[in-house]
């Protein structure tokens, strides 16, 4: 299995392929090595792209009996030292959200890839709907951190993939990459790079020097006051605690009292806070005099890029401030980016406005911040430039 | 007292001697647990270490997922350098699968409940069993919920009170053996406590086999299911209601009353095998297919098609 195999990686170029396709062929060249799912539309062709892909590449894909077992399953295997991810919608999402806690609780490294749909249950399943941004920040019970990648078109799913592997592996907490079902299935001209390429960007899951790691959890150095993630522990060789438990624990994985179970909750949550500068990927678009400041993530991104253009034409000053990352949100960051705004727009992809709600907390008093809610329909560049002209008024 | 009387009278404990093995044994040479008097854990535990130092297995091999229950604090008494997980209640089974697969030279061993392998996990535990996925699957059939305080479980037997069943138990039990085999299990096998060389020799059959073996162990809970229940669980036999069973030995004296070896099993009707467990090997196929070998199969063709 060390041996890279051929069929890893596609060819070098220029390739025409789906949304889930990508992001699969993304897992692949991150080195995946398991992959555990249950259909669900509109996330199915990734699990049917992997069927195929994955036994050539060495890999296993399974398809497991519901959820609760795709999701345990890929925990499984990253307990032994295999890359490992899941790809569902909201309905799944909802039911793994037990296991993701108990994950994340453990530091066990592992891709989440949501396509999102309209929701609860059946709902109108084949149209986009950010409604599980929320949940993907606060599931399951217990307190932890995680992290939110939202690639906007089918190249960045590709790319994107590969960084949250790398994320998986130095942070070792769930990543999610946000896709939705429009994202999910535009083809889109995905150029891959030269293997070596893509080599030189992924971090291994492989311990080099058992001796050198003092602990198998995070720990706070001492002298620098950081946190500190070693790399994720493999059951099956010495790099490995004793006894895996799931209540609070110190950096060797013994249990804790619970006067000292906050330090425990500290450690998973500030090795993120404290890294927020690394973790945080963002764009920026005309932002250097821009009074009327757009925030999104994800597809509404696509239609602000158009409408800031035409609000550029007619004078107005606009600009994009694009969220890659949204979990663990980007405080400092948007702080800074909207400093000089008279006025904020937050256009989204869901009704109650989870990122509007975060971007209110960080906005000074006195600068309104003015939200585009869109349920199952895509933004329109119009719908944007019209709150844009309006406000410029 | 006679010097000679004193001498032949035991003035320590004797000592234990797997001893060293034991996780707790090793922190602190001596032995204690967390189980209540006349639990079968101990048992088990001491069964499982005997076992595993003295076939010298590489515990780092044997991964062990451990489910939740009250058998979820055996890790304080389970052998020192086994790598053990707890995992979340019922999922076991599911982790030990991707355990499997992603490391095919590992062969999980997986400790789970009644409760947590046929209530909660059942999906799970019946799907491990279909794959014939090598592993070993240990049920630990104590009858209640014992770490949540004695609730009716589905392997409660007809007739006995619980504290969620205080009047009686009416649903019809679950058997895991038979699901198992129905599953598709490649090794079933039950066994009780109170018969230990027979649960050596499974386990020792269910290591050296290729598949999914599934192993339940009738265990008794004194303090739960005991001191609720007389022994002819609310049946009155020949105008007699029964005895209580407040013990640990009174409780093994109705495990092995209430347990029919599977030859005997053959001659006897269906009312005669109510609220029995039958115990002995079910099936043992070794030539049944099993799923990470079917597996590395699709790999190679999957690799040598171009």
């Amino acid at each position: 299995m060390s041996n890279v195999s051929d069929k890893r990686f596609l060819p070098e170029g220029k390739h025409l392929m789906m949304g889930n396709v990508a992001m699969a062929e993304g897992a692949i060249a991150a080195g995946l090595k398991f992959f555990g799912g249950y259909p669900i539309t509109p996330s199915t062709e990734v699990i049917e792209h992997l069927a195929k892909r994955m036994p050539e590449v060495g890999g296993c894909c399974m398809q497991m009996e519901d959820e609760l077992a795709s999701i345990n399953a890929v925990i499984g295997a990253s307990l032994v030292g295999a890359k490992a991810m899941t790809a569902t919608s909201g309905p799944g999402l909802a039911l793994m959200s037990e296991t993701i806690s108990f994950a994340a609780n453990l530091e066990i490294p592992f891709v989440f890839c949501d396509v999102q749909r309209n929701g609860p249950g059946n709902g109108l399943v084949t149209d986009p709907h950010h409604n599980d941004i929320g949940l993907m920040r606060f599931a399951g019970n217990g307190e932890f951190g995680v992290i939110a990648l939202a690639p906007i078109n089918c190249q960045e799913l590709f790319d994107l993939t590969i960084v949250a592997f790398n994320y998986a592996e130095t942070y070792r907490c769930p990543i999610f990459i946000i896709s939705d079902a429009y994202l999910g299935h535009i083809h889109e001209v995905v150029s891959i790079p030269k293997k070596e390429e893509i080599l030189d960007k992924v971090i291994k899951r492989e311990i080099t020097d058992e001796s050198d790691i003092m602990y198998t959890y995070t720990y706070l150095d001492k002298e620098t006051n950081q946190y500190i993630t070693p790399k994720p522990f493999i059951m099956g060789t010495e790099y490995c605690a004793k006894t895996i438990i799931q209540q609070p624990h110190g950096p060797a994985g013994f249990p804790v009292s619970a006067n000292k179970a906050i330090d425990f909750i500290k450690g998973i949550i500030d090795k993120l806070n404290n890294n927020k500068d690394k973790i945080c990927l963002t764009e920026e678009y005309l932002l250097d005099d821009a009074e009327i400041v757009i925030i999104a993530y994800g597809l509404p991104v696509r239609a602000a890029y158009r409408s800031v253009d035409l609000a550029r034409k007619e004078g107005i000053k606009a600009g994009i401030f694009r969220l890659i990352t949204v979990w663990p949100f980007p405080d400092e960051k948007v702080k800074n980016a909207i400093k000089n705004a008279k006025t904020v727009i937050v256009p989204e992809l869901n009704y109650m406005g989870v990122i509007a709600e975060q971007v209110e907390r960080v906005t000074e008093s006195g600068i309104p911040v003015i939200r585009i809610p869109k349920v199952c329909i895509f933004h329109h560049p119009d719908d944007i430039f019209k709150v844009i002209k309006e406000v410029a008024k | 007292m006679s010097e000679d009387a004193k001498a032949a009278l035991p003035n320590e404990k004797p000592e234990h001697p797997y001893l060293e093995y034991s996780v707790i044994g090793s922190l602190i040479n001596n032995f204690s647990t967390r189980f209540c008097a006349g639990c079968g854990y101990g048992i088990i535990a001491n069964i499982f270490n005997r076992f595993f130092q003295d076939e010298k297995l590489n515990p780092q091999q044997y991964p062990l997922v451990i489910g939740v229950g009250c058998y979820t604090q055996i890790q304080v008494i389970i052998h020192k350098d086994v790598q053990k997980i707890w995992v979340l209640h019922g999922r076991a089974a599911a982790v030990a699968t991707g355990m499997k697969m992603a490391n095919p030279k590992l062969k999980p061993i997986i400790f789970s409940g009644d409760g947590d392998c046929l209530g909660i996990g059942g999906n799970h535990f019946i799907h491990a069993c279909r794959r014939n996925i090598d592993c070993i699957i240990f049920i630990f059939n104590n009858s209640v919920y014992a770490m949540t305080g004695g609730q009716a479980a589905p392997t409660t037997l007809y007739g006995a009170k619980s504290s969620t069943t205080p009047y009686k138990m009416i649903e019809n039990r679950s058997d895991g053996v038979k699901l198992a085999l129905a599953a598709g299990a490649s090794y079933v096998a039950r066994t009780t406590v109170a018969h230990p060389r027979t649960l050596m020799k499974y386990f020792k059959k269910a290591l050296n086999h290729k598949g999914c073996s599934v192993i339940e162990i009738v265990t008794p809970c004194v303090t739960y299911f005991g001191r609720k229940n007389l022994d002819s669980l609310g049946r009155e036999i020949g105008g007699e209601k029964g005895d209580k069973m407040d013990s640990g030995g009174k409780m093994i004296d109705w495990i092995k009353k209430v347990t029919v070896r599977r030859n005997q099993a053959k001659f006897m009707s269906e009312e005669e095998l109510f609220n029995k467990y039958v115990i002995g090997e079910f099936r043992y196929d070794p030539d049944k297919p099993e799923y990470s070998e079917e597996y590395e199969k699709i790999q190679q063709i999957a690799m040598e098609e171009k």
